[in-house]
């Protein structure tokens, strides 16, 4: 009787400090049962792209849980609540990569940011990851449709979207450091050091190469122009 | 004497010699010299140490004699104060963990976060690796807290929480960037050139 106690207090210990995820794996119906529950101006919405998310592997279903009860708990705004999540959606909606802005969300509800604050900056990031897939595209630089060959400079998907992703990102982030948006050398600089620090290890080669040789600094300063102005609008 | 007029000096003596001595030639080298000494201006103690320091040949070999004696005091009294000496010690970061310990614990792709903090009553990490749900690191006998982590090749932005406290300046970071209004830290994992 007293071993057994011990084998269930080891167990029981070994749950606690896996946390919450091997205790169960989120679902896609928890996901949306939970966005049901914060009672959201734009619910159907907002429901129907983080489906499609999740179903298309663009959107981890545990992560997923874990922004909107973080967002939940905040007692916060409904709009506001709503503001972000359907930043994501539309993001999901226009086919742009979604990570950035997932753990950015989740950064700022970690740091205690007011909710308007982060839907603010989820917005301008996912204005740069539009208008940054734009500019790849503006260059010859194009995502190839899921399950059609490679052919260059038709990157897979996946491929191309890390591409908009580190690039966006970097903007975002020299944004956020006080960086101005009219010294597109500046840009360049940051873009340039982002991709060579991951080229091999995460973004191949070839792709660094090929986005490298052709955006130019005048083509960053436009880009985040556009971001911003249509931020504002 | 000045050594500028040492040629002057030299011209006079041997001026007195033609008037006094019908110039003779025998002899004439040491009388020089001897009248040249007398006329030099005799030594304090202070003249002694400038002589020491002054920069010739001779000079600056002393001069290196008392900077080196003087380096071994203030290296003994370092040692003594320190109480072993300084190349027994081990390279260590800052907060005293070997650096060759640091090093195993970041070979491939394993990352490894530290932080002193020997009054904290917790230390955690949190960061785009973990979705921003802090994970704790531990604390060894010295108050360094550290956690190992594994992590796939990518960039990673972070912070540590000390006692409910960010703080987003690792001095490990590869770089730092802004966020909300505050920093980040960030680490490069498998980069290419870092032998992962």
């Amino acid at each position: 009787m007293r071993t057994l106690g011990a084998v269930a207090l080891v167990f029981l210990s070994l749950l606690a400090f896996s946390g919450p995820r091997l205790l169960a794996q989120a679902t896609p119906i928890q996901v949306t049962q939970r966005i049901e529950a914060l009672s959201l101006p734009h619910e159907a919405e907002i429901v129907s792209a983080f489906q499609m998310g999740l179903s298309q592997g663009r959107l981890s279903a545990d992560d997923t849980l874990s922004l909107v009860e973080r967002l939940g708990a905040t007692g916060g705004s409904r709009f506001d609540q709503d503001a972000i999540l359907l930043t994501i959606a539309h993001a999901l909606e226009n086919n742009l990569p979604v990570t950035t802005l997932q753990t950015k969300a989740a950064e700022g509800l970690a740091r205690g940011v007011p909710l308007p604050v982060i839907a603010q900056d989820l917005a301008l990031r996912e204005r740069l990851l539009a208008e940054v897939r734009d500019l790849l595209c503006s260059k010859n630089i194009f995502r190839a449709k899921d399950g059609s060959p490679a052919v260059s400079p038709a990157l897979p998907g996946p491929r191309f979207d890390l591409l908009v992703t580190h690039i966006a990102d970097s903007l975002g982030d020299y944004l956020d450091g006080g960086g101005s948006p009219r010294d597109g050398y500046a840009m360049l600089a940051e873009v340039t050091k982002r991709l060579n620090l991951l080229k091999g290890s995460v973004i191949p080669a070839s792709d660094v190469e090929l986005v490298l040789s052709r955006i130019e600094a005048t083509d960053l300063t436009r880009t985040v122009l556009e971001a911003l102005n249509q931020k504002q609008n | 004497m000045n050594v500028d007029r040492l040629e002057e000096e030299i011209r006079d003596v041997l001026t007195e010699e033609v008037a006094c001595h019908a110039f003779l030639l025998d002899g004439l080298e040491g009388r020089v010299a001897t009248e040249l000494t007398g006329r030099l201006p005799r030594r304090g103690p202070l003249d002694s140490l400038r002589r020491l320091l002054a920069p010739t040949r001779g000079a600056r070999l002393g001069q290196l004699a008392v900077v080196g004696a003087t380096a071994v005091v203030f290296l003994t009294v370092g040692v003594f104060l320190a109480g072993r000496p300084p190349f027994a010690r081990e390279t260590r970061l800052p907060g005293s963990l070997p650096l060759a310990a640091v090093a195993e614990a970041q070979a491939g792709n394993r990352v490894l976060f530290v932080m002193p903090a020997p009054n904290a009553s917790s230390v955690a990490v949190l960061g785009t690796f973990n979705n921003w749900v802090p994970t704790p690191l531990a604390k060894n006998k010295d108050g360094i807290w550290t956690a190992n982590l594994t992590l796939a090749p990518g960039r990673y932005e972070y912070a540590f929480v000390i006692d409910g406290r960010w703080l987003g300046q690792d001095p490990l970071a590869d770089e730092y960037v802004r966020s909300f209004g505050e920093y980040n830290s960030v680490r490069y994992v498998g980069r290419e050139g870092d032998g992962a």
